[in-house]
């Protein structure tokens, strides 16, 4: 008999648990929930829906236009929360039927959130899309096809094209998202340890062989007691370090459709070029000799003549650098394979939820966000906007401040394009951790294994990520 | 006062609730996903045992199993051998024993970040005070990286969980090492044994119940590590640094991989479930609760 009450009493237990489980259903289901049937069965068949949506939006009366809507926007840029703020506030004057019920989620925590919403059901209609993400998020069906909008709305000579690709659904070539700003990546170089060397500034065309002959002369060793002061370059594994000079060389680490990890000759030849620039040349340093100093740091601190990463860097130079030398950005330089000029660079888009409840108005606000309004000091120091009139403005030149030549961004723009991003590219790029590509050329890097030995591990271990998603 | 039948489960009422939903029900959903593939935005896929066999035929896997017992052989008798050895200084009646024993307790309560940025202070290879030292004074001409070296990553990741994490054993073994009674080392004294003989005969013995109860928290602390690996490392070099808790965290969270995450958390289980198990079958022969 106390056995049984004990079991009723645990059963009840369960099932209050459970009910309480279902009652953490998120609260802010307003959107999805004012779903039309047509709109319900577009949460499901993302793609179905996608194809009526302009057709909805044509029959729709009048009325339904005036009707007052919330759009949930995601933004992964805390630092940028006010001024963000400022363009919706705009947004909203302009559309007073529209509410746009803002957030911000610091990068750290911002996939995660987006992540248990979607396994919620409950996605911000509107939110920022990383173009590491962009080919995993297409894949599960979770982002609207925007194509039919951007074909109606969008005038493609006002905008940076050439990033678009990275936001397309590779099958179908239809955009699922749209870039706000896009960055590059570049070579930082310090002019003053150029000048002290009496070597000239890298300019467009220059070749391996100019790099070498200027990291050679900028490495220092003041007291010649065998510990450099001032090596000439700067890297270690991670991607903007790395494929730039990949694409300068007319290489890929990828077959042409990206579904398997191929890493051609000429990529090859550019990763052995930089694993000589170590240990053949002695310009660069082993990057275990860095440990302990923050990688964006070696280049402000002088610790190193040159660096390539992405443009963002210019905000953090400026800061970390001060008046302490004189900096300026260039292109890198040409491999012996390259035809033209490669740049590595991918834009940072905004996309709608495949199953926003008012698509129309979403993308009214993706377009918004995206183009004039999109003023300079809304983006981050470093990017380029997408919309054109605002990118070849005088502000975006910031000629009061270092690098005195940030129109080499707008040239260098024309040809960005080429990227490795694929889905699970975090994890066999070791994004995040250091581990897959990353690692394995850090072994390389710091003496521990040889390139040949390296590239067939990462090419299992990519293509074991890769086959998950193309079997 | 008189309770009715109802009242004890009143009051295990708000624990059964909180045991069930963050508990067990967590448990019972990582048991389903460990079957499937998920990357939480989708639903997930049924795999079947694809997750375990991916794992067993890993490398990977076995290298950060590796690394998980290396770090554990290292960290165990690391943690006990020191907070038995504070333990016994800080048992004295010694005017100020107090903030001594605060001091040594402080480690165990600092943030986790505080002391990763100390320490990757002290470790950096070029400006580290660790490598300054051996440069300076011990005349190494080349010492290590310590956190960017496959050789050392993980040591360096013990000696730092080591530190950190003495504090709290150090007041077990304290309480463990009050409760010996006066009487014996008084005994022993007149029967003229040494201080070591006092130790290896009458502490040792005696403490060995505490000792068993700290070594099972320790090693189940240090199959569990992975705050220091977060903050110092992130896993590296290239693995080299990982260990089991922080691999699933890696597939979880970096990776998306909810589904192979949950299974390597029930490798995690099975490993740690053995070690307690074979801890206990072997405690009769060196636990002993009286002279």
């Amino acid at each position: 008999m106390k056995s049984q009450k004990l079991f009723t009493f645990l059963s009840f237990i369960i099932v209050l648990t459970m009910l309480l489980g279902a009652c953490a259903a998120p609260a802010e289901k307003a959107p999805v929930a004012e779903e039309s049937a047509a709109e319900e069965s577009a949460a499901e068949e993302p793609a179905a829906a996608e194809e009526e949506a302009p057709a909805a939006e044509e029959e729709a009366p009048a009325e339904e236009a005036d009707k007052e809507i919330t759009l949930r926007y995601f933004m992964w840029d805390p630092s940028f929360e006010e001024k963000e703020q400022v363009m919706i506030d705009k947004f909203m004057a302009a559309n007073p039927n529209i509410t746009i019920d803002f957030e911000t989620v610091g990068t750290p925590d911002y996939w995660t959130k987006l992540g248990a919403l979607s396994a919620a059901d409950d996605l911000p209609c509107v939110f920022n899309m990383s173009a590491g993400y962009v080919d995993q998020w297409i894949m599960d069906g979770l982002l609207y096809n925007i194509q039919d909008y951007v074909d109606e709305g969008i005038n493609p000579d006002e905008y940076y094209t050439g990033v678009f690709d990275v936001a397309r659904d590779k099958n179908t070539g239809d955009m699922h998202a749209f870039p706000f700003a896009f960055v590059e990546t570049v070579m930082f170089y310090n002019k003053d340890a150029f000048d002290a060397a009496g070597v000239a500034y890298p300019e467009a065309g220059w070749t391996w062989d100019d790099f070498l002959a200027a990291a050679q002369a900028t490495t220092v060793d003041n007291e010649s007691d065998g510990v450099v002061d001032q090596y000439g370059f700067w890297f270690y594994g991670r991607y903007a370090h790395i494929e730039s000079w990949i694409y300068q060389n007319n290489g890929n680490l990828l077959n042409e459709n990206k579904t398997r990890f191929e890493a051609d000759a000429n990529a090859l030849e550019a990763l052995g070029f930089l694993d000589s620039l170590i240990h053949e040349y002695g310009v660069a340093p082993e990057p275990k000799e860095m440990e302990g100093v923050r990688q964006q740091d070696v280049f402000p601190l002088g610790m190193a003549a040159m660096w390539v990463d992405g443009a963002w860097n210019i905000n953090g130079n400026r800061e970390n650098i001060g008046d302490s030398f004189n900096w300026g950005i260039a292109p890198l330089p040409r491999g012996p394979q390259a035809e033209t000029d490669k740049a590595y660079g991918w834009p940072d888009s905004v996309a709608v939820a495949a199953n926003c409840a008012h698509p129309d108005e979403a993308w009214q606000f993706v377009e918004f966000m995206t183009g004039p309004e999109r003023t300079i000091d809304l983006t981050f120091g470093g990017k380029v906007p997408i919309y054109k009139p605002v990118a070849l403005s005088e502000e975006f030149l910031e000629t009061d401040q270092q690098p005195a030549n940030k129109d080499f961004l707008l040239e260098w723009a024309d040809y960005t394009g080429p990227t490795s991003f694929t889905p699970g590219w975090g994890e066999w790029r070791g994004y995040a951790d250091g581990a897959g590509l990353e690692g394995q050329l850090g072994d390389v890097f710091n003496g521990v294994t040889d390139l040949d030995s390296a590239m067939k591990n990462v090419t299992e271990l990519a293509n074991t990520v890769l086959v998950r998603y193309y079997p | 006062m008189k309770h009715g039948k109802i009242t004890p489960y009143i009051f295990i009422f708000p624990m059964l609730v909180g045991l069930f939903v963050f508990r067990l029900g967590p448990v019972a959903v990582a048991i389903g996903a460990s079957f499937t593939r998920w990357n939480v935005q989708a639903p997930p896929k049924f795999l079947g045992l694809a997750n375990y066999v991916e794992a067993i035929g890993s490398e990977t896997f076995w290298l950060v199993t590796k690394n998980t017992l290396f770090f554990t052989a290292l960290f165990v008798p690391g943690v006990m051998i020191l907070a038995l050895l504070m333990a016994m200084m800080i048992n004295q009646k010694l005017k100020g024993i107090a903030f001594f024993r605060g001091l040594y307790f402080m480690p165990y309560i600092t943030a986790m970040v505080a002391v990763a940025m100390v320490w990757n202070w002290i470790f950096a290879t070029r400006f580290g005070i660790l490598n300054h030292i051996l440069r300076n004074f011990l005349h190494i001409s080349s010492p290590p990286a310590w956190l960017a070296e496959k050789t050392w990553a993980l040591v360096a990741l013990a000696i730092v969980a080591i530190w950190k994490a003495a504090g709290f054993q150090m007041m077990v073994f304290l309480a463990g090492l009050q409760g010996i009674p006066k009487s014996l080392y008084e005994a022993a004294e007149i029967d003229g044994a040494s201080k070591l003989a006092q130790f290896l005969h009458i502490t040792v013995p005696l403490l060995s119940p505490v000792t068993f109860f700290v070594f099972i928290i320790t090693v189940i602390d240090a199959f569990k590590t992975f705050d220091v690996t977060f903050a110092m490392t992130g896993g590296g070099p290239n693995y080299a640094s990982t260990t089991l808790a922080y691999f699933i965290y890696q597939n979880a969270f970096i990776y998306s991989r909810m589904g192979y995450a949950a299974s390597l958390a029930f490798f995690l289980l099975i490993f740690v479930g053995i070690t307690t198990l074979v801890s206990f079958k072997v405690k009769e022969r060196w636990v002993s609760y009286d002279l």
